[in-house]
């Protein structure tokens, strides 16, 4: 089906996740063991057949350029359509920094005026799931409806995180709150919405004119569209979703990876995953080596054990060391006889030789973020230096390019290390 | 090097490789767990930045075509230059199939020239090795050389396998024996060559078959400035069974000779998109290449397995090379063995199994394994066996494949499975 467009909005202030969105757009942390939270989306758009997409950025967007380049991996580099990152400029009167979602389109208009696209298609970038649009498209219409939101059902406890959706008998949506404490409904808005693009484009023109609006899809357009009664459907999506907003739903989402039956299915032929893979050879095994219940990509070196953890390209483990419970990004080493346990380290992390990473008691939340951190996890910055020897308690955060000097011996539960500051 | 072309020798049939060349031509056999053995030469070009590569094929070229596509992966797909495949092709005086080495480049006369490189280099696609060709290229402008052949050491058991090159002081070449039974020069020609591109067009002018032997030799004999660029790093001739198996299995030794895991010099290759290995509980691997999009529940050990292979619990791959895709289920035992692509190896099987026929000892059998081979449930396959092909169930006596037995290859059965 051609005259098909996407908008993927990926600028949003990843704050939840703590140290992994402090340098990059939460569409950009890595995920899975070789992808980058944004190829979900953009790999479903090319699995429905939608070739032209415009991706908007905003916040630290540099990695998710660099990631998406000219779209080659996705097969989104095209002479007529394929991927366009869409980024905040000067020089119009509608020009300024993104507001909310519902702006950052508004802003964003003049892309449509060129396409012959009937509808709009509105995603989120920052949600793990593998979708056919296609089957979005054809509820749509069938239901002749004017916008359509995707809907997905989530546990009575977590109606507070979401955008929550009322619906009558036929699936129109009757009532719409944005993070209710309590709520009839358990259906949530996964981000993902359906629009008939003249009227799109009016309730854009309108939303931008009010005043009393934060020009946001979930708290503003969207519930007045249903309150006055315009024709909102909801699609029930019966598949594997997850927002990953939290750094505890980051790390159980990538080991659910590792069961036997995972509920995301990586390695189905036919909705394959696609991601900017550097050349990397196999994975080198090595005498003493040893995995089990674990995710390990090309470039990977195992002299060590590794238990139920996920290893990026180009992660090392010397020999003697041991990662359990753990996610490693790319290029991370573990030195000799070190052992990690229940951490996530970023990209280029170094372990000195007989490190204890997430060692100790669980029960002093982090000093820094401790909303993230009270669960056992720690979490070390891209880049960051860990003397020899070192104990690192748990619930610490490790900043990013933090060097050995850094350390003033070892790290206790719930502690912190700065990195340098990230403005500099 | 806007100046220079690389011509890549991709033709032979590979007789010696078994069943991995009955569909493929040499140079897109997989190797390393990943690679066709054609990236390595394809990869040191990119990296060399010769910018112009034509690629001659004529045994089954299709996997090779494929592979190459548009060049891409190498950074080939190039306005000017890049890559560009050069097959037989019919003219009104002659049936144009390749005779030789040097026929082949002499039937690309026009092709070749019309490029207006002022050198030539002249590249097996048989070869693993990685090696920066700008070095060659400064060797033969230093010496003002008509001809500089790249050679490298080898011991002397081994020297009758190769053409073998005798140097003076100054390097220059002084004789060319085709696999000498005995011999006192220590260097082997590797297949490189870098011709001054008018002396290449003056040989071919004479219609040569074979490169060595009706072009460097005369060149030699004749006085011409032909001198040799010696090599040190790691450099094999993956042209036979065991040198191939050698190779790779050279991979996963405690120092391996070749290393794949160099950024500055990466091999680039078609990677399809395929998750990460998945270790499943009681996976066990050990000395191994394991590539991405491979599923192990069982033991591996001196292996390399290359993208999609399944080893399926208590399952044991021990000293061998399994292919894309090739699926080794529960209980099933693969030793010293080389299964193509899309294998399947049922449960509780045995390949590689039982006395050995050549039953020297020293170097056991290797056993084989074509595309879409299909062993059943509990058979066994003998050591020293080769599957063909599309090998089914039909093909066993007694659930069995006798050591040393050949089952042809019928290609036709591989699409019904």
């Amino acid at each position: 089906m051609s005259g098909r467009y996407a908008f993927v909005l990926a600028g949003g202030l990843g704050t939840r996740l703590c140290l992994l969105s402090e340098r990059r757009a939460k569409p950009a942390v890595p995920f899975g063991g070789k992808y980058r939270i944004i190829d979900f989306t953009l790999s479903n758009c090319v699995n429905s057949g939608i070739y032209d997409v415009g991706v908007l950025t905003q916040y630290h967007p540099t990695s998710l350029h660099r990631h998406i380049g000219i779209g080659r991996p996705w097969d989104l580099d095209r002479t007529r359509g394929g991927v366009q990152l869409l980024q905040p400029s000067l020089g119009s009167v509608t020009s300024d920094w993104y507001q909310g979602t519902a702006d950052a389109i508004y802003r964003n208009l003049v892309h449509l005026r060129p396409r012959r696209a009937e509808h709009v298609l509105v995603l989120s970038g920052d949600h793990v799931y593998k979708m056919n649009y296609n089957l979005l498209y054809a509820f749509h219409q069938a239901n002749h409806a004017s916008a359509t939101v995707a809907v997905t059902e989530v546990p009575e406890e977590a109606v507070q995180s979401f955008g929550i959706l009322e619906t009558d008998a036929r699936g129109r949506v009757v009532g719409f709150q944005e993070k209710p404490r309590r709520a009839q409904s358990r259906l949530a808005s996964m981000g993902v919405y359906l629009f008939d693009r003249a009227a799109f484009t009016q309730w854009l023109v309108e939303d931008a004119e009010r005043s009393d609006s934060r020009h946001d899809f979930g708290r503003d357009l969207l519930p007045r569209l249903v309150e006055r009664g315009e024709a909102v459907y909801a699609y029930r999506f019966q598949g594997y979703w997850q927002d990953v907003g939290t750094l505890d739903s980051y790390y159980d989402t990538n080991l659910a990876l590792l069961s036997d039956q995972p509920p995301l299915d990586l390695r189905d032929p036919e909705w394959v995953i696609h991601t900017q893979s550097a050349d990397r050879p196999p994975v080198r095994f090595e005498a003493g080596g040893r995995a089990e219940r674990s995710l390990i990509a090309n470039g990977c070196r195992v002299a060590g054990r590794v238990v139920r953890s996920v290893l990026f390209p180009g992660v090392t483990v010397l020999r003697g060391a041991t990662v359990t419970d753990s996610i490693l990004m790319h290029d991370t080493t573990v030195g000799k006889g070190a052992a990690i346990d229940r951490a996530i380290l970023d990209k280029e992390v170094v372990v000195g030789a007989g490190g204890r990473i997430g060692w100790g008691e669980a029960s002093t939340p982090g000093r820094a973020c401790p909303e993230h951190l009270s669960n056992g996890l720690l979490v070390v910055g891209k880049g960051a230096h860990l003397p020899e020897q070192v104990t690192v308690g748990r619930n610490t955060r490790i900043g990013a390019h933090v060097t050995v000097d850094d350390f003033s011996g070892d790290v206790p539960a719930g502690g912190v290390i700065h990195g340098p500051d990230p403005e500099h | 090097m806007r100046h220079a072309m690389a011509l890549v020798l991709s033709g032979g049939s590979g007789d010696r490789l078994s069943v991995l060349s009955a569909e493929r031509a040499v140079s897109a056999i997989p190797f390393g767990g990943k690679y066709r053995i054609v990236d390595f030469v394809l990869s040191n070009c990119c990296h060399s930045e010769i910018e112009r590569v034509s690629v001659l094929t004529q045994h089954a070229p299709t996997s090779l075509h494929d592979h190459l596509g548009s060049g891409r992966l190498w950074d080939l797909d190039r306005r000017g230059g890049g890559v560009e495949i050069l097959q037989p092709f019919l003219t009104r005086e002659h049936a144009g199939w390749y005779r030789g080495t040097a026929d082949a480049l002499a039937q690309n006369t026009d092709a070749i020239m019309a490029s207006h490189a002022a050198q030539v280099l002249v590249l097996s696609g048989d070869h693993v090795y990685k090696m920066d060709y700008r070095d060659l290229f400064r060797a033969h402008e230093a010496r003002a050389a008509a001809v500089t052949l790249a050679v490298t050491a080898v011991p002397p058991g081994e020297r009758q396998r190769f053409g073998m090159v005798t140097v003076d002081r100054a390097g220059r070449v002084r004789q060319l024996e085709e696999k000498p039974k005995t011999t006192s020069a220590r260097l082997a020609s590797m297949g490189i060559y870098l011709f001054e591109s008018e002396v290449l067009a003056e040989c071919l002018r004479g219609h040569p078959v074979d490169l060595v032997l009706d072009v460097l030799r005369p060149l030699v004999e004749e006085g011409e400035r032909v001198f040799a660029h010696e090599f040190e790093g790691y450099w094999d001739d993956v042209g036979t069974l065991e040198s191939y198996y050698r190779a790779n299995l050279d991979l996963v030794a405690p120092e391996p000779r070749l290393h794949l895991h160099d950024a500055r010099w990466p091999i680039l290759t078609r990677d399809e998109e395929r998750p990460p290995v998945l270790m499943l509980t009681g996976a066990e691997v050990e000395d191994s290449l394991v590539a991405n999009g491979c599923r192990v529940a069982g033991r591996v050990c001196r292996s390399i397995l290359f993208p999609g292979v399944e080893v399926e619990a208590e399952a044991t791959v021990v000293d061998s090379v399994v292919m894309q895709d090739t699926r080794i289920l529960r209980g099933a035992r693969v030793e010293r063995a080389i299964l193509d692509k899309f294998v399947r190896v049922g449960r509780e099987a045995v390949v590689g199994s039982g006395a050995d026929p050549r039953g020297d000892g020293v170097v056991a059998s290797l056993t084989l394994a074509g595309k879409y081979a299909f062993v059943p449930e509990r058979a066994r396959v003998g050591r020293g066996a080769v599957l063909g092909v599309g090998t089914g169930p039909e093909d066993f006596v007694e659930n069995q494949i006798r050591a040393g037995a050949r089952v042809a290859d019928h290609p036709a059965h591989a699409d019904l499975r």
